[in-house]
């Protein structure tokens, strides 16, 4: 895309909420903005790098409980006469802490497990979401288990005392997510577009050659899983403080599943692709559910996706740009033209 | 062309180097030497070892203990990546490109030593990282050009035909800046005149100050263009000087006319060992 649509889209994506008022259709979009961000924060690990998390919703999870808890402040009973006393932050630092934490198991779960690649990347991530899901579960003097957080204050901007922004309404919260989408993206695009995303990609298409070449292979993936995590993280912060509530079925499978529908059918490996497929996918349930019942709703949603990965197997975006290049580029020189 | 080695400083120092698998053994106490700016030939009838010194030597193959020395440091336990920055790089007997790339990209994927820009750098998109990067198109122009493959800068890797993707693979090894460049059959496949414009490009990668290891099977090209040979049978050295006095000798002739009787004999082998 060139620099004049990008700015339009933008520009476009900008100006939702002032002519979209009914605020059901911009929490609509809230939501999937933030599935968008956990989508793209995946397609840089399964895109970029070819290794499939299917535990990524772990760090959307991580980034959201970290955030919540920092914002509500806890306590730990860590002896019988000593309890540690954690006070409540403002929502900003929260929100960069649950980046932090992801980001660190990002490189956690990265130096295990690169050691150990493919089906067992797989493996590994799956096992670590169960793992988290059943301490969010059963460590119920932090989290609350089953009975979720609570009352988690929405988004903060500022000093309290002296100047704070609380994003209580639709739009702020709009805007928010729409601004980290924009700043996740950058982060991606830059980092696939420089020397480190060329190892990234190098690797994936033939590691033993970029091996060769003098690509540290375990430094390159771990670099990835932490972008990733710190990114999904942050798409888990955002969640958090919008819903404002948080249980552990945020660790559901069924999430992870959802995100990977998403980078697939978009187009895996490209910038373009988890958004195209995060709102085919984010929107479409939603606008589902005021013409088909829920079980068509899901009939609808895999068939779906059945037809997207059986015609377009790279997914749409792939797919779009090269019938863009075929129909509009200008076609190879002809040697009458040339003469 | 062939000379007596340029100097006799040594540079790649194997010494007594075995290496099995399972019940095979595969190199048995190898110890050969290649020196400082010369084109040394590793030979020897299929399964003899030559790959697997090569896996050895790059660190595709762990291999214990002190066998493998380039310039003084002690290769062995390293990783690839690290042997690569110590200069020595190597290409694949079977093709191996970055097939969905372009060209340009898997030149600019072998310059990845050669670029410096951090991460937070990169994403803060500081003007030293677009410097840097037009840095690195300019050298992939230049190698490119010097392997007579520009006309081919944007399309895919793997959508070379198939003498220019050996090329190709020659100068994603050359964009690492190798010291020491090791080539196990670059020319296979290749046909006669591609392969003799290879063997004029061998002599002007030497110019370039590149010490190299070429495993070929193509007798032609290797006496052709080494200042030495190296001769190995069934994981074992069996000869090593000049072209012309291994040409002549009988042992090196044996092996190769044994050439048939090769698995027999490897089977025979194992089967000695269980
Ligand atoms: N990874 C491996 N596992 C088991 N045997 C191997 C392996 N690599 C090579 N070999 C065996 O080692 C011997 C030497 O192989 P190789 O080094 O590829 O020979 P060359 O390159 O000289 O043709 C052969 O008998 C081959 O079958
Ligand atoms: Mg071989």
């Amino acid at each position: 895309m060139n620099r004049w649509a990008t700015g339009l889209w933008v520009g476009f994506l900008f100006s939702i909420p002032l002519w979209m008022t009914d605020q059901y259709y911009l929490h609509i979009l809230i939501v999937a903005g933030i599935f968008i961000i956990a989508a793209m924060s995946l397609n840089l690990l399964l895109g970029y790098t070819g290794q499939l998390s299917l535990g990524h919703v772990a760090f959307f999870g991580i980034g959201g409980y970290t955030s919540a808890l920092v914002s509500l402040g806890f306590d730990l009973e860590l002896t019988d006469s000593y309890t540690f006393v954690f006070p409540a932050q403002p929502v900003w630092i929260a929100f960069l802490a649950g980046i932090v934490v992801a980001g660190f198991f990002g490189w956690l779960i990265g130096k295990i497990s690169f050691k150990v690649r493919g089906a067992y990347f797989v493996i590994v991530t799956i096992s670590f979401a169960e793992v988290v899901r059943l301490v969010a579960l059963n460590w119920i003097d932090l989290t609350e288990g089953p009975m979720a957080l609570n009352n988690i204050p929405p988004f903060t901007l500022g000093v309290p005392g002296l100047w704070e922004l609380t994003f209580w309404r639709k739009i702020p919260n709009y805007y928010l997510v729409l601004v980290t989408c924009i700043l996740s993206y950058v982060v991606i695009a830059r980092l696939v577009g420089s020397r480190l995303g060329r190892a990234m990609i190098a690797l994936r298409e033939n590691e033993p050659l970029a091996a060769s070449v003098g690509v540290d292979v375990t430094r390159s993936l771990v670099l990835a899983a932490v972008v990733s995590a710190a990114i999904a993280g942050a798409a888990g912060g955002l969640y958090t403080h919008y819903i404002r509530i948080i249980d552990p079925d945020v660790f559901l499978f069924i999430y992870t599943v959802t995100m990977v529908i998403m980078v697939v059918t978009g187009g895996k490996g490209t910038l373009a692709g988890p958004i195209v497929g995060g709102l085919i996918f984010g929107i479409l349930p939603e606008a589902l559910r005021e013409v088909a019942s829920p079980e068509m709703q899901w009939v609808i949603y895999g068939v779906l996706m059945i037809l997207i990965v059986y015609f377009l197997p790279d997914g749409i975006v792939p797919a779009v740009s090269s019938w863009w290049k075929e129909r509009f580029d200008a076609p190879p020189k002809t040697g009458e033209e040339r003469a | 062309m062939s000379a007596a080695p340029r100097s006799r400083e040594v540079v790649l120092d194997i010494d007594r180097l075995t290496i099995g698998f399972g019940g095979l053994v595969a190199l048995a106490n190898v110890s050969f030497d290649v020196y400082e700016g010369e084109i040394a030939s590793l030979i020897g009838p299929n399964g003899a070892g030559k790959t697997t010194a090569f896996n050895a030597i790059t660190g595709f193959l762990s291999v214990s203990g002190d066998s493998i020395r380039y310039r003084g440091k002690r290769l062995n336990g390293l990783r690839p990546n690290q042997i690569a920055d110590l200069g020595v790089v190597r290409t694949f007997q079977k093709t191996s490109v970055f097939a969905a790339n372009t060209v340009t990209d898997n030149i600019m994927i072998g310059l990845h030593r050669h670029a410096g820009a951090r991460l937070w750098e990169i994403l803060l998109a500081r003007p030293r990282v677009r410097d840097e990067e037009s840095r690195l198109r300019a050298q992939a122009g230049e190698i490119l050009e010097m392997m007579g493959l520009s006309a081919h800068a944007e399309e895919l890797g793997g959508a070379l035909p198939y003498g220019e993707q050996r090329l190709l693979e020659v100068a994603v090894a050359l964009a690492a800046k190798p010291t020491l460049l090791l080539l196990d059959e670059p020319v296979s496949g290749m046909n006669p005149s591609e392969t003799a414009r290879f063997m004029a490009m061998l002599g002007r990668i030497r110019a370039g100050g590149i010490t190299i290891l070429l495993v070929e099977h193509d007798m032609r090209m290797v006496m052709g263009v080494s200042d030495r040979v190296i001769v190995l049978n069934q994981g074992a050295i069996i000869a090593e000087g000049a072209p012309e006095e291994i040409q002549r000798n009988p042992e090196v002739i044996r092996a190769y006319l044994g050439h048939g009787a090769d698995k027999r004999r490897a089977s025979k082998r194992e089967a000695g060992r269980a």
